[in-house]
C-alpha cells in the first residue's frame, strides 16, 4: 500500500465534492435562491414539465408576472411545488399570487395552508423558472424513491473503488 | 493502467462534455431562430365582443371567507389570432392566456387576472378563431367586489422549448371592458 497514492486519491475525491459545492452555492448567490436548480416531482404541469425534468430558477424579480412558472414552498410542508401564476395583486408593499398547475382542473387554493388564499411573492417563492432541461434529473428520483437502485448504485461505487485500488 | 474503471470514466467524461456542447449549440440556435421569427409579436390578433358577467358566491373555492359574499366574474369574448410563427423545431408547447388588468385601491396598486388559457402542442392547431368563447375561470378579486372598474385586455403567451429558455410575449392593449355588478341576492 502506497500512502501517498491513497492520500492523492482522497484529495481528488474531496476536490470533486468541494467544486460541486462551490458551483451550487455560487448559483445560489447569482439566482438569489436557496435551491437554484430543482427537479420536477409531479405531473401537474404536463405537458410542459414531466417528472425528472430539471428547472433553472431565478429569484431576483421584484414582481412576478401572470403566466410565470414559479416554485413555491408552503410553510410546514417541505415539498417545493412548480406551478403557473394565474392572478397577481400588488401594491407598493407586497404582491399576492394565485397559482395553478397547467394539468390541474382547479387552482392551488387547496394546496395552501388553512385559511391561506394567496401566496406572498416575497416569502413563499423559491424562484421563477427561466430554463429547462428534460429528463436529466430522473436519477435523483430513482435514488430517493427506489431502494434497489440506491443500494445497487452504492454497491457498484464501493466495488469500483475496491477494484481501482489494486 | 487501462482497466475497466478508467475506460468507463473516460467514456462518460467524453459523453458528458459532448452533450454539454451540443446543448449549448442547440440553445444558441434556438435563440437565433426566435429572433428571426419575431416571436414577441402577434400583429393580427383580434379580441372583441367582451361580455362580462358577475355572480355572488359564498364558498371557499370562490374566494369567500366565512360565507361572506364574494363577487365572481366571467368574461365571454371572440378571439382571432395565428400563432403559427411561434412554433419552430425546438417548441414543445405554447401556453396562451387572456388577461385583464385593472387598478387597485391605493396608488401604485394593480391587479392582473386570467380568464382563459389554452395549451397548444401542434402547429396545425395554431390558427384560432373562437366565437363567444366562454371564460374558463370564475375570477374573484382581493376586494369584495370589482366595483365596476375598467379592465384592459391582453393576449399573452409562453413558449416552452424541448430544451432551453422559457420565452414570454404579450400583445399591446387589445381592448377594454367595464366590470358589471349584479344586485346582491
Amino acid at each position: 500500500m502506497n500512502i501517498r497514492q491513497q492520500l492523492t486519491q482522497f484529495l481528488s475525491l474531496a476536490y470533486v465534492f468541494t467544486s460541486a459545492f462551490i458551483v451550487w452555492k455560487s448559483l445560489s448567490i447569482i439566482a438569489n435562491s436557496h435551491s437554484p436548480i430543482v427537479v420536477v416531482l409531479s405531473g401537474s404541469m404536463e405537458p410542459a414539465f414531466q417528472r425528472g425534468d430539471i428547472l433553472f430558477l431565478w429569484n431576483r424579480n421584484n414582481l412576478q408576472k401572470v403566466g410565470d412558472i414559479v416554485v413555491y414552498e408552503i410553510e410546514g410542508k417541505n415539498i417545493p411545488i412548480v406551478h403557473r401564476v394565474m392572478r397577481e395583486h400588488h401594491n407598493f408593499e407586497k404582491q399576492l399570487l394565485l397559482t395553478k398547475g397547467d394539468n390541474n382542473a382547479v387552482d392551488d387554493i387547496s394546496l395552501y395552508s388553512k385559511k391561506q388564499q394567496y401566496l406572498n411573492s416575497k416569502t413563499d417563492l423559491v424562484g421563477t423558472v427561466i430554463g429547462y432541461l428534460p429528463f436529466v434529473g430522473y436519477i435523483t428520483i430513482l435514488i430517493t424513491e427506489n431502494v434497489y437502485f440506491k443500494y445497487g448504485l452504492l454497491g457498484i461505487l464501493g466495488l469500483s473503488s475496491l477494484i481501482s485500488n489494486e | 493502467m487501462f482497466n475497466l474503471v478508467t475506460r468507463f470514466q473516460a467514456a462518460t467524461n467524453q459523453a458528458l462534455t459532448a452533450s454539454v456542447i451540443i446543448t449549448g449549440v442547440v440553445i444558441a440556435l434556438t435563440i437565433l431562430q426566435l429572433f428571426k421569427d419575431d416571436v414577441w409579436n402577434l400583429q393580427t390578433t383580434q379580441v372583441t365582443n367582451f361580455k362580462p358577467t358577475s355572480n355572488w358566491k359564498y364558498s371557499y373555492q370562490y374566494g369567500s371567507i366565512n360565507r361572506k359574499p364574494k363577487e365572481n366574474t366571467k368574461l365571454q369574448f371572440n378571439l382571432k389570432t395565428d400563432l403559427s410563427h411561434l412554433f419552430n423545431w425546438n417548441t414543445k408547447q405554447i401556453f396562451i392566456y387572456l388577461t385583464a388588468e385593472y387598478p387597485g385601491k391605493s396608488t401604485g396598486s394593480s391587479n392582473k387576472i386570467t380568464y382563459w388559457d389554452k395549451i397548444i402542442t401542434n402547429p396545425n392547431d395554431a390558427k384560432l378563431d373562437l366565437k363567444n368563447q366562454k371564460s374558463k375561470y370564475s375570477v374573484y378579486d382581493v376586494e369584495k367586489s370589482f366595483r365596476e372598474r375598467n379592465a384592459t385586455v391582453r393576449l399573452e403567451w409562453n413558449i416552452q422549448p424541448h430544451i432551453g429558455p422559457l420565452i414570454y410575449g404579450s400583445t399591446e392593449e387589445l381592448g377594454q371592458f367595464q366590470f358589471v355588478t349584479n344586485e346582491k341576492k
